[in-house]
This record gives structure tokens, sequence and C-alpha cells, in this order.
């Protein structure tokens, strides 16, 4: 029952039949304070060091930390409670004989069953909705053995895939709207934490788009595809995508991006306008786009020419932060 | 001289009146796709050059009458389902999508495309054979138009693919055959359609990872530890790296394939030399470790260089589109008068779709034809052509008008 997420400890909870205002209660105290510890943990990023609590402490203080992380309102503070508590499973998770994962990844409705010698078989989808997440090579499915539907696994494969199970299911929990009161003991401790908060998460410093469009830092990828526009050839419909959801995403206006395209080919403008302020966000859905980052670009063959700074890098504009910056440096050096 | 021609309205409306026909006469075999009241259906006409979009239909019957009615040039669906989907795009509420492959000739390199297929520019005039140049050679303009033929040995490499798709779908994927639907497209290739509920909700990101899978994109030869095993039937990609290096020993001009590999000469003559021992090795244990001189890093770069010819040669953004619109099993392609139809997983092999994919019967017409190669449609044989005026079934006339390649005579 340790684990919150489980049928029996959601069952507990529920069959309690507590409301939220019961939280008032003196009774309930240890709870709040224990709910309010462990997002406190997930700021600073350590643990309390302590004997084990109660365990109906631990089971009831999660809901409660989940309402006050929520009320806390700030996708940053959010992503790292998330993250803490997945972790402090991944802990127990390591801990646990076959058996008992087996019965956790069926929690979450995982298509799984033992091999021999600590060994498992997983079904792919259930495999890529959690490693998609994943960066490293060993995490891609061509990488792994495939057959008859399931991917083979390690305990410790698996136990870090339930691990991103558990960190999205927390997220998601973390997402549904609060449309209740919270009474004012909450409240209260939830300002508190606020100000931790304040203090303890920087905020993602968003890094600066260079302000002046440079061509030498573009990456391969992109200089290819914008000597070909510029040349007049043909450019398929996602390099076209990726050209100009980059060139918008640095900072050009989508009058020059349009003018790119018109002034050096056949592009009929009309349509070229469109599908540019379409990117751009101006029209339809109104979300603007990203552009596709390299993993894509290598899925439909637009990665090209790699050089040693792509070797560094998982995104095109991530390249070209770094290039502009190594370029300006380069010359105030001279 | 022969030109790529563009349709006159007469002949639009020639074509338009055996599609009428067609449709009249079979739309009440059209099977619709699974969850059609879900789906988005798009069209494109004679008539005008837009496509008609976000259509919907309840019932088959509407769907029917709707084909006879208007008669299409090409009929699409969503491989989406929506809540809405006659909405707008941004307001359909996406539920799930099949799975979807496109195999396209056009993506595959075969020595008869410098035969068939031309091109023409539509500022200076100069043609050309071949796969179409990004911009004319001659004025450097990007105007413009091609002619591509479904020709015997393209579609035969595509269907090389396919076999080699439905593989990868059935043993590494787990799929079973009857989730499985195999259509010839109607012009230079086939779909694969899976229509699974274990696979209807997954996003992009998990398509993509389908995707790079089967074309081995990202693939690091330290996961796959095929020097310990190498056995050729290893599951997954494991055996199919091991079964790369088989088929490249196998190769007339070894020698000379790996020079191009860079491997020098001692290495080239090492492995040359031991040829047979090494396929020989393969039936224990692999080759490794059994030359002198050639060591794993070798082996390594043979592999890579091979394990290409084991992927399947399949278009990335089909399948990764989420919200695709591919054509609807059983009408006809604006661009052949050829059927969508379904191929038999069984009998791939022997599908023929200048056979199978025929959708008119009977009636000759006279045509002019500037230009055609020769094929066989329906076991008769027809062309070469070049400027001259013949008598010949509609599917063969339909064919060579769509193509631009013959006009209707007065």
């Amino acid at each position: 029952m340790k684990y919150p997420f489980s049928k029996e400890a959601t069952e507990y909870v529920k069959a309690l039949g507590f409301s939220i205002q019961d939280l008032e209660k003196e009774e309930f105290k240890p709870i709040l304070d224990r709910a309010e510890e462990r997002v406190k943990e997930a700021l600073l990023g350590k643990r309390e060091v302590r004997r084990p609590l109660r365990e109906e402490i631990e089971i009831l203080s999660f809901p409660v930390s989940i309402i006050m992380t929520s009320a806390m309102n700030n996708q940053v503070v959010k992503r790292r409670f998330a993250d803490f508590e997945a972790k402090r499973i991944t802990e127990w998770l390591k801990e646990e004989n076959c058996e008992n994962l087996i019965k956790v990844a069926k929690s979450f409705n995982w298509r799984i069953r033992a091999l021999r010698g600590e060994n498992f078989a997983l079904h792919f989808v259930d495999y890529l909705k959690n490693a998609v997440n994943f960066n490293e090579a060993k995490w891609k499915l061509v990488n792994r053995v495939l057959s008859n539907g399931e991917v083979r696994l390690s305990k410790n494969d698996v136990a870090r895939l339930l691990e991103e199970e558990v960190r999205k299911y927390i997220e998601n929990k973390l997402n549904v709207k609060l449309d209740i009161e919270l009474p004012e003991t909450l409240n209260e401790r939830v300002e508190k934490l606020t100000q931790i908060a304040s203090k303890e998460v920087k905020r993602f410093k968003l890094e600066e788009t260079p302000k002046e469009l440079n061509q030498e830092a573009f990456p391969p990828c992109i200089k290819n595809l914008y000597q070909s526009v510029t040349k007049g050839l043909r450019v398929s419909h996602i390099g076209r995508f990726t050209l100009t959801s980059f060139l918008l995403n640095i900072g050009l206006k989508p009058e020059e991006v349009i003018k790119l395209f018109t002034s050096s080919s056949d592009f009929n403008e009309r349509i070229t306008r469109y599908q540019v302020e379409h990117i751009a966000g101006a029209r339809g859905s109104k979300t603007r786009y990203t552009s596709p980052k390299c993993s894509t670009l290598q899925t439909h063959r637009l990665c090209v020419n790699k050089d040693e700074l792509c070797n560094k890098v998982r995104h095109p504009i991530t390249y070209y932060r770094i290039k502009y910056r190594m370029l300006r440096k380069g010359k105030s050096e001279k | 001289m022969s030109i790529i021609h563009s349709l006159t309205e007469k002949e639009k409306a020639f074509i338009k009146s055996y599609f009428a026909k067609y449709y009249k006469e079979n739309s009440s075999q059209i099977v619709p796709p699974k969850g059609m009241e879900e789906r988005e259906f798009g069209f494109s006409l004679f008539k005008e050059a837009v496509m008609v979009r976000h259509i919907g239909f309840r019932r088959v019957e509407e769907l029917r009458s709707f084909l006879v009615n208007k008669v299409p040039k090409d009929v699409y669906y969503s491989c989406a389902y929506y809540e809405r989907p006659t909405e707008e795009m941004e307001n359909k509420g996406w539920l799930g999508a099949d799975l979807i492959f496109d195999i396209d000739a056009d993506h595959i390199s075969t020595p008869c495309k410098k035969m068939h297929d031309l091109w023409i520019c539509k500022e200076c005039g100069q043609m050309g054979r071949g796969v179409e140049p990004n911009a004319c050679p001659v004025c450097g303009s990007t105007k413009l138009n091609s002619s591509s033929w479904p020709c015997e040995i393209c579609l035969e490499a595509a269907k090389r693919e396919m076999i080699k798709l439905v593989d990868f779908m059935m043993d590494d994927f787990g799929f079973s055959p009857d989730e499985l639907r195999i259509y010839f497209s109607g012009h230079r290739g086939y779909h694969l359609h899976v229509e699974s509920e274990v696979i209807k909700e997954i996003g992009q990101n998990e398509r993509k990872e389908i995707v790079d899978y089967l074309q081995a994109v990202g693939i690091d030869l330290k996961y796959h530890p095929f020097s310990q095993r190498g056995s050729l039937d290893e599951k997954g990609w494991g055996g199919r790296i091991a079964r790369a290096i088989y088929e490249f020993m196998l190769r007339p001009n070894l020698a000379q394939d790996l020079a191009r590999l860079g491997l020098n000469k001692k290495a080239i003559a090492n492995i040359t030399e031991n040829r047979d021992k090494i396929i020989e090795n393969w039936k224990e244990h692999g080759p490794w470790n059994i030359i002198r001189g050639v060591g794993f890093s070798t082996w390594e770069k043979i592999a890579y260089f091979s394990l290409k010819n084991q992927a399947a040669n399949i278009d990335s953004v089909v399948t990764t589109d989420i919200h695709r619109l591919i054509r609807m099993g059983g009408t006809l392609h604006g661009k052949t008068g050829f059927k969508k139809v379904e191929v038999p997983l069984m009998s791939i092999e022997s599908f023929n779709p200048f056979n199978d994919a025929v959708a008119f019967k009977e009636d000759y017409i006279t045509i002019y034809v500037l230009e055609s190669p020769k094929f066989v449609l329906k076991d008769e044989s027809y062309g070469p052509y070049k400027d001259c005026k013949v008598e010949v079934p509609v599917a063969v006339a339909i064919l060579l008008l769509s193509k631009g390649l013959a006009r209707l005579e007065d």
C-alpha cells in the first residue's frame, strides 16, 4: 500500500470519506505538516532525515501535498514536485522483487510479464509512451530487442520507465483544475511555501535570442535548407516548415520570411503568406509553432553535414544561440 | 515533339464520365473506413483545383450517393478519429488515429526511372528524362511539369519494401494479419493501414520512434551485441544486422564494395580469400575473430553500410502525421484511373496492379499518344508509342490521358 497511486491506497483514502474542510481539524495536523514538508523537500531538493513515519500519514499526506502544490500554480514548482516524488518511488521500486514490480506496473495497465533472470517483456506501446521522454540512445526503440510486440528489459530499465510513468501521473494530478475553496490553514501553508519557492526556484531564465540575424551561425541543416530556397531549388513541405519555423523562432518577422520565399523562386505569394502566418500563429489555431528538434529532422532525413557542435545539442535553435555567441566572442577577441 | 499535355475541358469531361459510370455501378460495394462517423473526408474535383475538406458522413448511403452525384477525382479520409470531424482543425477533438505507412516508388531509386519518367520546363521548354531535377538545368526555372510512370519494375521494388514492412509489423511489432490491410495506392506505391486499438491513441513522438525503428535511424551497434551471438535468426535488429553482413558477403563484387567502405588492401584480401569460411561460420556463431587482421571495427563498418538494405523504405512524413488524409480503398486515382484496391496478405507476391486495379472494361477509343513506354494491361501488351493514333481500351486511354502522355482525338 506504500505507493500512493496504488489501488489500495486510493481506495483507503476514499473510504475515509473526509472532505477538504475536515483538514482544519486538529487531528489532521500531522498530515498537513507532512504534506507541507513533502512540498518543501521537493523545493529544496533534499529529503528530511528522520525516522520512518506511519504509513497512514505518508498515504494521506500525498493527496494533500498535491493540493498544496497545484494551489501554488507555478509550472516549475509542479515539475519539481513531480520529479521529486517520482524519484522517491524509484528507490522503493529498485528494492522490490520482480513480482511486486509487475504488480506496480500493472496498476498503470502495463502489459508486462517476467522473463527468466530478472528480465522483463513489456508491450512496445507502454514502452514508447515513457521512453520517448528520454534522450539517451539506449532508449531508442531501434536499440532494443523488440520481438512479437514486446521489448526486452532489465529490472533497472523497468524501474526507470515506471518512474517516468509515476512522474506523468503526478503531473496530471497537479494539472487538474482546483475549483474548491481551500480552508484557511491550508492557504497559510501554501503562502509559506510560495515564499520559499520564490527564493529557491530560479525561474528558467529565458535565454536571449540574438537580435540580429547571423547566417554564419545557422546549423548545417538550416544552412542547407536556406541555400536551397535562396537558389530557387525545390524544398519538401516539411523542409519549408522547418526553415520557416526556425526563422520565426529566432526572431524574423513573417514579412521577412515571406520575402525570402517569394523573391527567390516561384512560390505563390498568397499561399506562402498563408503558410508562414499560420506557422507564426497569426492564423487558425493561434499557436505559434516551434521548429522541429534534431531527432525529428533525423527521422525525415533533413539532418545533414553534422558537425562537432551538432553532437552537443538536441535542437537547431540551441545550436544557433551557442554558435552566435561563439562567433561574436571570436570577433571581439580579434 | 513530345510534351507533357495538360488536360482540356473536353478530356476532363471524358474521364469524369467514366469515373461517374464506375461509381454508379460499384458504389454499393465500396466499404467505408472503420469508424466512418468519426472521420474527416476530403475530395478533389475535376472542375476546381482546390481540395474540399472537413466533410463528414453519418451513414454509408450518404457517402455512396456523394460519390455517385459529385464524381470526385480523388477521395480521401482522415487516418484520425475525431469527436467533431466536420469542424475546423483546432476544434475537431482528436480521439486517435490508425497507423499508416506509405511506400512510394518515387522514393526508391530504380534504374528504369531514366527511361520512363519525363519532365519539361514550363519556361524554356527544355525536356529531360528520369527523376525531375530541382530546377531546369538550362534556364534555372523551378516551374517544371513532370510525368512519372507507374512502371512494373518500380512497383515491384515498392512491393519488396512492403513485404519487409509486413515482416517488421508481424515479427517485431506483433500485429496479427487481420490488423494489417495492404493496398495498392492506385498510382506508384502501396499503403499499409494498421487499424488496432493498441496503437490508436499513440502520438506523434511514439510514431516517430516506430519510423526510426523501421529505417534504422539512430541505430547504435553497441546496443546490439551481435559479436557475441551473431546468429542470423536473432530477434529484432540483432538478426537483421547479422543478415545484412551475411548478405553483403554474398555480393558478386565483394572486393570492390569493401574498397568503397575504405578498408585497407590487406583486410580486403583477408576477407575475400576467406569468404567461404566466413559464410560457413554463420551456421555456428558468426565469423568474429576467425580471420586474422579483421577486427570488430571492420565488421562494424560493414554492418553500418549494409543494414540499410534491411530497413523498410517508408515515407516518414505520412506515418508521423496524426491528422493525415489518405486515399479511400475502392475509389479511383485521379492520376491513373486505377482503383486503390486491397491486396490480400497471402497473395501479395502475385498481385499485379496492371491486372488487379483496372477499373474500366469494354469500350475502345482512339487517342493520339505523344509518347508512352511499353506496358501490359489485362494481359494485353501496349506501346511503346510515339506520336501516333491508336485505338485502345478506355482504361489505357484514361491512364495515358491522366499522365499527360496522350490527347483525345476529335
